[in-house]
């Protein structure tokens, strides 16, 4: 087996369960109404765009998702910074962060649903709720575990406090955040999406709920992929940048 | 921990602290370059804070910049403007043979050569008094030993006094003009002081071959290991 040909195996299993899908749905082996075939699948997707209707949700749920994702990043940063710097911030925010951390955070949809309404914000409150705690304990944990060799070399180089900050400390948390960059953005999306399930008007979650209460099993399955899709460009473009911004590493 | 300590560097001399783990050779380094505090007493030190450099065993240069980056990074700190400061980086990353290496991060680089970029760093600064704690122990042999025939020619051409704290006594002894030898801790004290009559310029390779290297080698040895035996009875006897 050359290893080199993985993907190629990979995608050969694949296209043979896609056959063997659709073949047992024409010959009448599964129920349409649960397993539509691939091809009413892709159909299903096709028309989505075809007919336009798909664009505004897809706004939505990206303008839900990189909101929360920006707010997030930007809050977790600062609340971590301040955490791993005085004392008294992160005896009281530890604990809370602790257990937002510690229960699945989208239980809180209904909540923000009826504080901020259907519209975009109460999912883009889910989404920065998701992705603020993560970000919180990669720099607040993270700047507690600097290099003490590093601070020292800057120390003894003559190095004042913003040479640390700017050498040392910033770079250290750029490199965490980066790190745990795609799975925020998973986050982001999670929120995005589950908020819209929750209740929305627009959204990639919205039309699964609505797909869900139409039983239109195709257009469920469309949009499963379609969120896919989304998720995975995303991942390639945060990896892209990861990969870039710690050459070093 | 290390009591009573009395330990002169004369300009351009060349000294080592040797002694068994735990006598409080690397706190003297740091109570030197002000990293930590004596317990009790003072530092006498003629060399303002910006002429000492210090050399870690391990060589903490920062991942995320290039070595020409490292290097320039004190001289910025101490005012020197950034294309002048790594040019002056490019100079000596050349002087210790390392040019053409400037913009490749320390991951990129062997053992031996991030010492050398760390070397580099502390150099460009033109310390009159470099301490070095360990500074070889990591390396393996060979490299070990280009590095410090690199080393000693430095110093020795730009008149830089050393402190070099190490457990080595063959490379104490080929390196320096006076070796201080330490007494095992908890409550370490000098034993005593050495002049190496190896006369200068001097190949540290080459000086282990000189007739002084031996006699000397063998009286510090059996010191240092009268005082390891006298205070761990319990080791000895076994």
């Amino acid at each position: 087996m050359n290893p080199r040909l993985t993907w190629l195996r990979q995608l050969a299993a694949f296209a043979l369960l896609l056959l063997i899908w659709e073949a047992a749905g024409r010959a009448g082996l599964l129920n349409p109404l649960f397993f539509p075939s691939p091809s009413r699948i892709g159909a299903a997707l096709v028309e989505l765009f075809a007919d336009g209707r798909i664009w505004p949700h897809l706004e939505a749920t990206f303008t839900a998702a990189l909101g929360g994702l920006a707010l997030g990043i930007a809050v977790g940063i600062v609340l971590g910074v301040i955490a791993a710097l005085v004392r008294a911030v992160a005896e009281l925010l530890e604990p809370v962060m602790t257990l937002l951390n510690a229960i699945p955070r989208v239980i809180l949809a209904p909540l923000f649903v009826i504080w901020l309404g259907i519209g975009l914000a109460s999912k883009v409150a889910l989404s920065f709720i998701l992705v603020a705690v993560l970000i919180f304990f990669t720099v607040f944990s993270g700047i507690r575990q600097v290099d003490r060799r590093l601070v020292e070399r800057i120390i003894t180089l003559g190095g004042d406090r913003w040479a640390l900050v700017r050498h040392v400390y910033l770079p250290s948390v750029a490199a965490w955040i980066l790190g745990s960059l795609k799975v925020a953005v998973g986050f982001a999306f999670t929120g995005a999406c589950v908020g819209e399930f929750v209740a929305a008007s627009r959204g990639l979650g919205y039309l699964l709920s609505f797909a869900q209460s139409t039983y239109n099993a195709a257009l469920m399955f469309a949009l499963i992929l379609l969120i896919m899709a989304v998720v995975l460009v995303i991942f390639a473009a945060a990896g892209r940048l990861e990969k870039y911004l710690l050459r070093w590493s | 921990m290390l009591e009573r300590a009395s330990i002169t560097v004369q300009r351009g001399h060349f000294v080592s602290l040797v002694g068994p783990s735990g006598s409080g050779k690397s706190s003297l380094l740091r109570a030197v370059i002000g990293l930590q505090q004596p317990l009790a007493g003072a530092i006498e030190n003629e060399f303002a804070p910006t002429e000492v450099g210090i050399l870690f065993q391990d060589d903490a240069l920062l991942p995320w910049k290039t070595a020409r980056d490292n290097v320039a990074l004190g001289l910025t700190f101490n005012g020197v403007e950034r294309g002048q400061a790594l040019e002056q980086a490019d100079f000596w990353l050349g002087r210790l043979g390392l040019a053409g290496f400037g913009h490749r991060f320390p991951r990129h680089l062997s053992g031996g050569q991030r010492k050398r970029v760390a070397l580099a760093q502390v150099l460009a600064m033109a310390p009159k008094l470099l301490l070095m704690d360990e500074p070889f122990a990591s390396l393996d042999a060979i490299v070990r030993a280009r590095i410090i025939q690199d080393v000693a020619a430095l110093v020795e051409r730009e008149r830089i006094s050393v402190l070099l704290v190490t457990h080595d006594l063959e490379e104490a002894i080929s390196l320096s003009d006076v070796v201080y030898l330490l007494s095992q801790g908890p409550r370490a004290r000098i034993i005593e002081d050495y002049a190496v009559p190896i006369p200068r310029p001097r190949d540290p390779v080459r000086a282990r071959t000189h007739p002084a290297f031996a006699p000397l080698y063998d009286k510090l040895w059996s010191d240092l290991s009268r005082q390891v035996d006298r205070e761990q009875p319990a080791e000895a006897a076994e």
